[in-house]
């Protein structure tokens, strides 16, 4: 059976092409998916049941079993942690959120090593997005800035910039004209016009250089600013302001790298200073299939977008002191629910330590790093290929991804709301 | 030297599952410039110690022309993670990039993924 126009739950392209191929109950090939989503669709590695740890190793025990424990855990912490969140569907965000405020936990999600810094900064002074169709359709100039692509976003290039004619742009591949700035050379510089190599950790400097030049005030610039030529600026800042429609991405290189916010501060203010002459759009590559969907469901529900804190018996909201890398850093948790996502594998050492003498559990189809440090975890469907889910793009756009098959895996909402009922009693908060 | 960190092709891959011999090769590659392999006196697929602080991890050293000169880049994962600092400066995030590390060249084979973990207290599933 081929199940066709499906969507990827990979990256926040959320690619709605795919044709997957099942048969008896599995994957057997996926057409149009780049190799990391293939790969997702085709990974076999499943864990079979819950498993809770021993004094000597693994036990399989009862789904009911491993609810049961978890919603004890979570009563008894005075501080539990729920992290994860980006690899599963808004419906157990959803529950997620609500299961933070009933226990007086702090929620957070992958999110603060991702684009927190972004939003840090959208929060400062605004977020002039689009949806990727407008990029697609309308984009004669892209910004691809700390960001690769071509790794981490594959089909970004093909779908929405390099290689798709759009209505206004027609012959995309010579019409388009894409800068990307980068510390060193990757398979998407090489397709560059323009290459911005850039010394590390000079992005805000460039960023700022940009700016000056672009509102007139060039000659502040001095001949060469964290490596990149005067020369070069002055090129990249006519290209963007003769441009009828520029889109400016960017990843890790500028949220990961010192000055975090402020860098991508810098860069939404380069982008309203364009936006004088002609016009000019932002948008973060955001990582997880739904990291951003996580963002929405938690400010509908709190307020705030991520790290919200609910000891109080409010959301408070201090990226910094409630993020988790920091809450574990210092120690704070007693316990830690994970959900959809591998913080041992994605936190520094001194983070994942305090993992090790605390309960956790986790909720994630397939042993991952944090298993090692799991009392308990529970394998789930994965959203978007045996759990139905909706799930936000990475201009905003919220899809509803259908599963492709039922491998008789209970999904993330479903034990979350499970948890929920147990340390209610039943009854309705 | 300037350790960054990022995301690869094989470590998406294989990300889904990194208990895998694949992730853990991947993501205990460091890709030096061949200046920078000459001055260590070290070759394609020797090995080299990491140190940032009190944390060290050894590496399996690749060549690569893409990389600046005094500079290292780690496929993100949990080889890099065990000598990132944990300091976020108030933002929430740590500097997965632009991290101040000594580098040495090793003879001590690199960890699999499940023996850091055992290091920091975890139990190999």
């Amino acid at each position: 059976m081929i199940v066709r126009d499906v969507i990827c739950p990979f990256c926040a392209c959320l690619c709605d092409d795919l044709d997957v191929h099942v048969e008896d109950g599995r994957v057997t090939g996926v057409d149009n998916a780049c190799d990391l989503g293939s790969h997702k669709f085709m990974t076999d590695h499943r864990m079979k049941g819950p498993v809770r740890r021993t004094a000597s190793g693994w036990e399989e025990i009862p789904l009911e079993e491993a609810i049961r424990e978890t919603a004890e855990l979570l009563e008894a912490a005075e501080r539990p942690l729920l992290y994860g969140w980006s690899g599963t569907c808004g419906e157990a965000q959803s529950a997620g959120v609500h299961l933070a405020e009933l226990v007086g936990g702090v929620i957070d999600a992958t999110t603060s090593v991702c684009h927190g810094p972004s939003i840090l900064a959208i929060q400062e002074v605004g977020h002039p997005g689009c949806t990727l169709g407008q990029v697609k359709n309308r984009a004669d100039v892209v910004v691809y800035w700390g960001c690769n692509p071509q790794h981490a976003h594959p089909r970004h290039l093909s779908r929405y910039t390099t290689y798709a004619d759009g209505f206004f742009v027609r012959n995309a591949f010579k019409e388009r004209k894409v800068i990307v700035a980068d510390i060193r050379g990757t398979d998407s510089t090489n397709l560059a016009d323009e290459f911005i190599r850039l010394q590390p950790g000079g992005d805000y400097a460039v960023l700022g250089a940009l700016r000056a030049i672009v509102r007139g005030k060039g000659d502040v610039v001095p001949p060469e600013v964290a490596g990149v030529s005067r020369e070069q600026l002055y090129r990249i800042a006519d290209l963007c302001k003769t441009a009828k429609y520029g889109a400016f991405f960017f990843g890790m290189g500028l949220t990961q790298t010192a000055g975090k916010y402020k860098n991508i501060r810098n860069a939404i203010e380069l982008v309203d200073e364009l936006s004088r002459h002609t016009k000019w759009t932002l948008t973060p590559m955001r990582g997880h299939f739904n990291v951003y969907g996580f963002n929405e469901v938690c400010t509908w529900m709190t307020g705030y977008p991520y790290a919200v804190d609910f000891a109080r018996g409010m959301a408070f909201y201090n990226p910094g002191e409630t993020t988790a890398v920091d809450i574990l850093a210092r120690k704070e948790c007693d316990m830690c629910l994970v959900v959809a996502s591998d913080p041992a594998a994605h936190f520094p050492a001194e983070a994942v330590e305090h993992l090790a003498s605390i309960p956790v559990v986790q909720l994630d189809p397939f042993p991952n790093l944090t298993t090692a440090f799991a009392r308990i975890q529970i394998p789930v469907a994965v959203s978007g290929i045996d759990a139905d889910g909706t799930a936000y793009r990475m201009d905003g756009v919220p899809l509803r991804l259908h599963r492709v098959l039922d491998r008789g895996y209970p999904d993330d909402a479903g034990i979350l709301l499970e948890i929920t009922r147990r340390i209610t009693g039943g009854g309705s908060r | 030297m300037i350790l960054n960190t990022g995301r690869t092709i094989p470590q998406g891959n294989s990300v889904e599952y990194k208990p895998s011999p694949e992730y853990g090769a991947e993501t205990s590659r460091a890709f030096l410039a061949p200046l920078d392999l000459m001055d260590l006196g070290i070759e394609d697929g020797d090995r080299i110690r990491v140190t940032c602080g009190d944390r060290s991890v050894v590496l399996t050293v690749s060549a690569g022309d893409h990389v600046p000169p005094g500079t290292l880049f780690v496929p993100y994962g949990a080889h890099a993670n065990h000598v990132v600092p944990a300091a976020t400066h108030g933002t929430g995030m740590p500097d997965f990039k632009g991290i101040s590390v000594d580098v040495e060249p090793a003879m001590d084979p690199v960890r699999s993924v499940w023996d850091l973990m055992e290091d920091l207290g975890g139990r190999r599933y």
